[in-house]
């Protein structure tokens, strides 16, 4: 049988489920039970991780204070660039009511400045900050070469325009004794990009490895100046410099700048007292009708500060209820008008 | 120049003589006072490339397409100026989606080329240097003698120059060129059809001067000059001796004939004409959309370009401080910068038009409509034969059809003529297992119980009389019955033109004509089976056909042969509807038979039973069996001479020939007696009632176009369904002048409007239909479509594609389908939107020429009820979705420009726009438009009424369109949105680095941004997919959990390395930073489950409060939840078991099986 039929060679399509259609299958069909089920899951889900967030959101301490305003001296002095090297500080006090538990970031917040300008972001070297090619400034324009022809370390216009401002907080624990609160200027980086994207060219020292680069035309000092104390925070490698080069997706952004050592009085946190920030301004904002801010801040296991992604589960949580809800209605009251046909 | 150049590129013919000349053999003439023409060799080339044209020529076409082009020109631009994205980003996808394509093509050319080359390849034996020489097809010359043996397909278009027989004859039949499937005799030149052997062809010295090659098949003009002792002979040469390729030697056992036309030049390749190209509906609204999407993206990019220019008005936001401007962008011109920034911004959305759309949907139809070819439900066991697809471009159409037009003869009927009944001198016959007995009330019995008695006993007395003579009745009058009887017999076996084939071994499935009923080795051709079914009947009688040679015809009247002398055959014309025969009977005596429809013959008729016959042949309309008339005439010979001599002249008349002939006929063709009449019944075919109440069902209307007899069309209407015994039957027939069937239209459509509840039927003729058509189209249109059925009889074949073109072009422009199996409907076949071919017995002309082809016409039902359901659904649900994913997918970057001063920067990684069509969205809907069911199939099937709710591709109207590319721009907007106020807004939500070690901060960057918006992008895409999906197999699974695994994995090992290759590194475990913020998850999960929350809240509220049947049934299904596990075991099966059959039939005709 079998051979004949293999010699007869028939047209006969082959019975295989894939053939006829005919795979198994789980057929999905949006049933009325399973969707209000899963709505009111989901719904229950919502307003859970909404409450939690919120809940952990509130835990969180946070302080900004806008400095633009405040240092108006410097903010004008700054407003022309001849002015570039005379020196403004500018202190701000205040006060802290509850202590702030745990870790304390330190940021600084740039208003209006747009760091994801295409021309912007294109404008930096990878192989230069890598290391290996100190001459690789092809991207950098306009700030690729300086007057005489030498290639910047760092190029292009993000190293550029880095923020330059310091900022330095000290506690008033009386009147008398201000302490500067120790700051860790290290670990606010990814640690792939200080490990692996940014390294500085090997030489004995860092000054004769940017030997034949210029600084970028706003520093004030060169890179290889940027953290004279510590060696692993200089150079390229540099935290501040390297937090400044991942460029910040919307024109108000913050960035971390420093965060809190937590020993001697500090090892709970920041106790609530008088603080004042001294800041060295050098960040000229105004030009492009923009402010600063620094921002003190703490965290939990959720992330940020802000209520919002709490609130959103939350809102998602009652309008997936509401509309559980409606649809219930909706259900109960056809299948009665069906019911009621029927029964007629 | 210009004319040369032209004719190079092929728009002139080259210029050329009126006639070509072809030496026999290539035996030129030695005075070389010749001019060698030149002509093409024997290859048949259907393939579209070669080799070397493969790829400029492909390409070519390709970008002939507006969507290919588009992108060709972006990727031009993006070259040229300076893009925000690299030009990898949209060359790739359109390398790939060519590459695709142009495999997709080669592969179906490289089948063609197979074709092709086994077609050229076979072996055909040529006449050269004095002997048979074996060689292939492709190596023939114009002018070789070819030799074909019997059965054997001829190579080129031949001029007969001798065969086996004396009289140079032979047979053929031309069934795959023109569908005709009886035997044609051809004839040679006396002169050359005495060298029936190689030795003497080879002295033969002729010259063939004939036209050039053209199309008609039935048109050949030539002659030729036989050069013998020394003196020219000329013979004209006409279609009688042409043998086209393409046609089949029957019947003879061998051939010579020289090639005239070869290859490409031949009748049969002149006729071979490219499919023409038909579009579906949803590749019309496809474009449609792709338009609008073209203006959204052109409008984005203006919005844009005058944004950014509004916004540089202003000095610090054109060049602040940190972000000065190169030297270069200084120095350019304005305007220049204004149009590259456009161009730019079009670079930067070309996205919204979905690239792989077209490689989608042509991957989707080429695939998809292998389970046409695969499905069971379709495979015929009696034929072996499966559905085949000859066009995949039109699977969805199948979906769309609101006009069936079906031929009758063939298509709704088996077209297996069978001798039922016949009425001999005022009684009816039925034939019964070979014996004729006499039915229906004869005089002595008038009970139904005791006529049954009655022709039982007449079937004993006729089992043991037969044998000894012919039928009797009673002994009393025997000697008259036994003359009627032999006589309307005689008449019914010499009146005909059917040809006569007494070969024992044929193979099988060859001839379209054989029947096993016919007894011994006779196998009978006739042009129409009508012819055949009578004479094989009177075979069966007893009066057997044996054949005619020359000028006689012999018949076997049980057993003892009778020549009759063939003295003229008055042919069957159309307009007479009927033929005669006159003969001579071995006695001398001179008889003139005639056949022809009962309208034609009994006006005619001076004796014999006219009134009861005309009875009969009503009843035997009534039960839809196809009627004739036969009578006869004995002629004086002092009639004969008369006839004979006003035929003769009449046939050689010069002017006026027809008329002169007509009018002889009818002088000839009165005062007739008639004999009786036959009925033969053609078989409606299986469930075509169930089919057409189907179709009916499913709202689509359904027109019988035929060419037979109003009475005989309206019975088979009736009784196959298309017309019901409650509708009420307008009529538009024998309508002679312009004005009357104008008033007879309006008074049916005043009729229709009366009464409108009742269901109309509508029959109309094909001269009426011709004067509707001609002046009163709107009326006629207006009557046709207020009724329910529609039936066309006495069609030409070009009014039936007229009849089909009319539809098409009414204002609703509906989607019409046509179904035939003869050549006669190949015209309407390609005329209408969907072309079905029934492979019946007629040929495979409409086969080939249709778009689908089915074995019967009850497979129409699963075809479109359920093929055609499904390929629609997929097909819109894949078009809608892919312009939904590319609206996703762009708007965010559109958004983005309003937080980067429409500096063009791109939200997303360039590796990352790249393969977002090709790679990461591309499979789930590939295998959704492949597998999707979103009912049932048996549900389908047993629902016609579920086809309304896809009626007018309605899934692609507007209103659908313009919901799923909201939802789109909708959630694009949650995407980016969403992301801004959940995380970029305030970066340090991302915050916390590792969720494991909380005092981690880190900070964000652009590039975290675009990949969270693409993260969640990608995600709710496919799931949206998912929602869409009703029938999840493993394969469906497979794609959709895979693709989303496959983008975390991507993104993974794409961030996880320095790619050296890669001028920047944007990418660098940006996507592990992203996933190590818990928020970020938070952020993911929440963005996912409020797009599809909208739309899932959208589907349920309308499937709860206006459901469409579909919905209806999908929870009906629901509510039954039929285990398709078992029902698939269940055919599993069923297929078994019919391949057990078959195993089995094999094995019982062993022989014929093995080749």
């Amino acid at each position: 049988m079998k051979k004949a039929s293999q010699i007869c060679q028939s047209k006969l399509p082959d019975n295989t489920a894939l053939k006829q259609q005919q795979l198994p299958a789980y057929r999905l069909q949006l049933s009325a039970t399973g969707v209000l089920s899963g709505f009111f899951a989901t719904g229950a889900f919502c307003l859970g991780v909404g409450i939690i967030l919120i809940l952990s959101a509130k835990s969180i301490k946070e302080i900004e204070i806008k400095y633009t305003k405040i240092c108006a001296n410097c903010a004008e002095l700054r407003e022309d660039a001849i002015n570039f090297d005379k020196e403004c500080t500018c202190s701000i006090p205040f006060y802290l009511s509850e202590t702030m538990q745990g870790n304390v970031y330190l940021y600084y917040k740039l208003y209006g400045f747009y760091q994801n300008l295409y021309r912007y972001i294109l404008s930096r070297s990878n192989s230069q900050l890598v290391g290996t090619d100190l001459k690789d400034v092809g991207n950098c324009a306009p700030f690729s070469k300086s007057h005489n022809g030498t290639p910047i370390a760092p190029c292009g216009a993000i190293a550029n325009s880095i923020f330059n401002d310091t900022i330095i907080l000290s506690y008033n624990l009386n009147s008398s004794i201000h302490m500067e609160v120790p700051m860790l200027r290290s670990g606010i980086t990814w640690w792939t990009d200080k490990y692996v994207k940014f390294r500085n060219p090997t030489a004995i020292n860092l000054s004769s490895a940017f030997t034949g680069t210029a600084k970028p035309p706003f520093w004030s000092k060169s890179v290889y100046e940027l953290d004279l104390e510590d060696t692993e925070n200089n150079g390229f490698l540099n935290d501040d410099f390297i937090v400044w080069m991942r460029t910040a997706a919307f024109p108000t952004f913050k960035k971390l700048y420093r965060r809190l050592n937590r020993v001697q009085y500090f090892i709970e946190g920041l106790p609530a007292g008088n603080y004042s920030f001294n800041i060295t301004y050098n960040f000229p904002v105004t030009r492009f009708k923009g402010e600063k801010s620094v921002v003190l801040s703490t965290l939990t296991w959720s992330g940020g500060s802000s209520l919002f992604l709490g609130l959103a589960y939350t809102v998602t949580g009652a309008v997936t209820w509401l509309a559980a809800f409606s649809m219930m209605a909706i259900h109960l009251m056809l299948k009665e008008k069906r019911t009621l046909f029927i029964e007629r | 120049m210009w004319r040369w150049v032209r004719q190079q590129l092929g728009f002139d013919p080259p210029h050329q003589s009126d006639t070509r000349t072809i030496y026999i053999a290539n035996r030129f003439p030695q005075n070389g006072l010749y001019t060698p023409q030149k002509f093409i060799d024997n290859r048949i080339i259907s393939s579209k490339y070669t080799v070397w044209n493969f790829v400029p020529k492909n390409l070519f076409e390709q970008f002939r397409r507006v969507a290919n082009f588009y992108f060709l020109i972006i990727f031009l631009v993006q070259l040229m100026i300076d893009t925000p994205t690299s030009p990898i980003t949209s060359g790739l996808p359109l390398f790939f989606v060519i590459t695709v394509t142009a495999i997709k093509q080669g592969y179906e050319d490289w089948l063609r080329h197979n074709s092709d080359n086994e077609v050229n390849g076979a072996p055909v034996y040529v006449v050269r240097s004095g002997g048979l020489v074996k060689t292939r097809s492709k190596n023939i010359r114009v002018g070789d003698i070819v030799r074909i043996a019997k059965d054997e397909i001829f190579p080129a278009d031949l001029v007969l120059l001798s065969s086996d027989r004396l009289d140079g004859s032979c047979h053929v039949t031309t069934a795959s060129l023109d569908g005709e499937t009886n035997l044609k005799t051809h004839v040679a030149v006396p002169e050359t059809a005495v060298l029936q052997t190689v030795a003497s062809l080879d002295t033969l010295v002729a010259v063939i001067e004939c036209q050039q090659p053209e199309a008609d098949l039935y048109r050949f003009m030539g002659r030729m000059i036989i050069t013998q002792q020394m003196e020219e002979i000329v013979r004209p040469l006409g279609p009688e001796s042409l043998l086209l390729r393409g046609a089949r030697l029957k019947n003879t056992k061998e051939i010579f004939g020289v090639a005239i036309y070869t290859g490409m030049e031949t009748k049969m390749a002149l006729n071979y004409k490219s499919k023409s190209q038909k579009r579906s509906a949803v590749e019309k609204s496809m474009n449609t959309f792709l338009i609008i999407y073209l203006i959204i993206l052109i409008s984005e990019a203006i919005i844009s370009t005058i944004l950014k220019y509004t916004w540089q008005a202003e000095e610090k936001w054109d060049e602040p401080w940190y972000n000065q401007k190169t030297e270069h962008q200084r120095n350019s011109s304005k305007i220049l910068r204004f149009i590259s920034d456009f161009l730019a911004f079009l670079v930067l959305y070309n996205f919204i038009i979905p690239i792989s759309l077209y490689v989608t949907v042509e991957m989707q139809k080429f695939l998809g409509s292998f389970f046409i070819g695969w499905d069971l439900d379709l495979y015929h066991e009696e034929s072996d034969q499966k559905a085949q697809v000859n066009t995949s471009d039109l699977n969805e159409e199948l979906g769309q059809v609101e006009y069936v037009f079906t031929d009758k003869t063939g298509t709704l009927t088996e077209n297996e003529m069978q001798f039922r009944e016949c009425s001999i001198n005022g009684i009816k016959y039925q034939e019964i297992n070979g014996r004729l007995v006499s039915e229906g009330p004869t005089p002595d019995s008038s009970d139904g119980n005791l006529s049954y008695l009655n022709s039982l006993s007449h079937l004993n007395n006729l089992s043991h009389l037969t044998t000894s003579s012919s039928f009797r009745t009673s002994p009393e009058n025997e000697t008259e019955l036994i003359k009627e009887h032999d006589l309307f017999f005689k008449a019914v076996s010499l009146c005909h033109t059917v040809q006569i084939s007494n070969v024992q071994t044929d193979g099988i499935g060859d001839g379209p004509w054989q029947s096993n009923l016919a007894p011994s080795q006779l196998e009978y051709y006739a042009s129409s089976p009508d012819e055949k079914a009578l004479v094989e009947a009177a075979a069966r009688i007893g009066i057997v056909f044996i054949g005619n040679s020359e000028e006689t015809m012999e018949v076997k009247t049980l057993g003892k042969l009778e020549r009759y002398k063939l003295l003229h055959i008055l042919e069957f014309d159309s307009d007479r509807r009927r033929m005669s025969v006159i003969v001579q009977a071995p006695s001398g005596e001179k008889f003139l038979f005639a056949k022809g429809a009962e309208s034609s013959i009994l006006p005619n008729c001076v004796g014999g039973e006219i009134e009861k016959t005309r009875i009969h042949v009503d009843e035997f309309a009534l039960k839809g069996l196809r009627t004739l008339c036969m009578a006869y005439k004995q002629l004086t010979s002092k009639e004969y001479e008369e006839i004979d001599r006003r035929l003769f002249e009449a046939r050689t008349a010069l002017q006026q020939r027809e008329e002169k002939l007509a009018d002889v006929f009818q002088f000839i063709e009165k005062n007739l007696i008639l004999l009786g009449a036959t009925a033969v019944e053609d078989r409606l075919q299986d469930r075509v009632r169930e089919t057409i109440e189907g179709l009916r069902m499913a709202g689509i209307k359904v027109w019988v176009l035929t060419g037979d007899k109003h009475e005989t069309a309206v019975s088979v209407s009736l009784s196959c369904g298309h017309f019901h015994r409650t509708m009420n039957i307008l009529e538009l027939i024998n309508q002679k002048s312009d004005s009357q069937c104008a008033e007879q239209l309006r008074q049916l459509a005043r009729r229709i409007k009366e009464d409108h509840v009742i269901q109309h039927g509508l029959v109309v003729d094909g001269t009426s239909l011709s004067l509707a058509l001609r002046e009163h189209e709107k009326l006629f249109m207006e009557v046709c479509r207020n009724c329910s059925a529609v039936l066309c009889c006495r069609m030409a074949p070009l009014q039936k594609a007229k009849v089909i073109r009319l539809i098409k072009i009414s204002p609703e422009k509906p989607i019409t389908l046509a179904v035939g199996d003869g050549a006669n409907d190949v015209s309407m076949i390609q005329e209408a939107h969907v072309g079905i071919g029934i492979m019946g017995k007629e040929g495979r002309q409409a086969a080939r020429n249709s778009d689908y082809a089915i074995a019967r016409f009850k497979f129409l039902s699963k075809l479109l009820f359920v093929h055609g359901h499904f390929y629609y659904i997929r097909i819109a649900t894949l078009v809608q979705y892919f312009f939904y994913k590319n609206v996703c997918f762009i708007t965010p970057q559109f958004l983005y420009q309003f937080y980067c001063l429409f500096s063009q920067q791109t939200l997303y990684d360039s590796v990352y726009l790249t393969l977002y069509n090709i790679c990461f969205t591309s499979l789930p809907i590939l295998i959704y438009s492949l597998l999707e069911q979103h009912i049932d199939p048996h549900v389908l099937q047993s629902k016609p009424t579920l086809y309304r709710d896809i009626s007018k591709n309605r899934q692609l109207s507007i209103k659908t369109f313009l919901y799923w590319t909201i939802l789109g721009f909708s959630h694009a907007f949650i995407f980016f949105f969403g992301s801004y106020f959940l995380i970029g807004k305030d970066i340090s939500l991302l915050g916390n680095g590792q969720l494991l070690k909380p005092n981690h901060q880190m900070m964000f960057g652009n590039w975290t941004f675009g990949t969270l918006v693409f993260t969640v992008m990608v995600i709710t895409v496919t799931v949206k997919m998912a929602l869409e999906t009703h029938f999840w197999t493993w394969i469906n699974h497979l794609v959709t959990w895979g693709s989303i695994i496959f983008y975390f994995v991507f993104s993974l090992f794409y961030g996880g390395i320095l790619w050296p290759f890669l001028g920047s590194q944007n990418m660098y475990f940006v996507f592990i930073q992203l996933l190590s913020s818990g928020s970020a998850w938070f952020a993911i999960i929440l963005m996912v489950v409020t797009c599809l929350l909208l739309d899932i809240v959208k589907k349920v509220f309308e499937r709860q409060l206006h459901p469409t049947n579909t919905e209806k049934a999908q929870m009906e299904e629901d509510k039954g939840s039929v285990s398709s596990a078992y029902e698939f075991a269940e055919s599993k099966h069923r297929g078994e078991d019919s391949r057990h059959l078959l195993a089995e039939a094999c094995s019982q005709q062993d022989s014929s099986c093995v080749h």
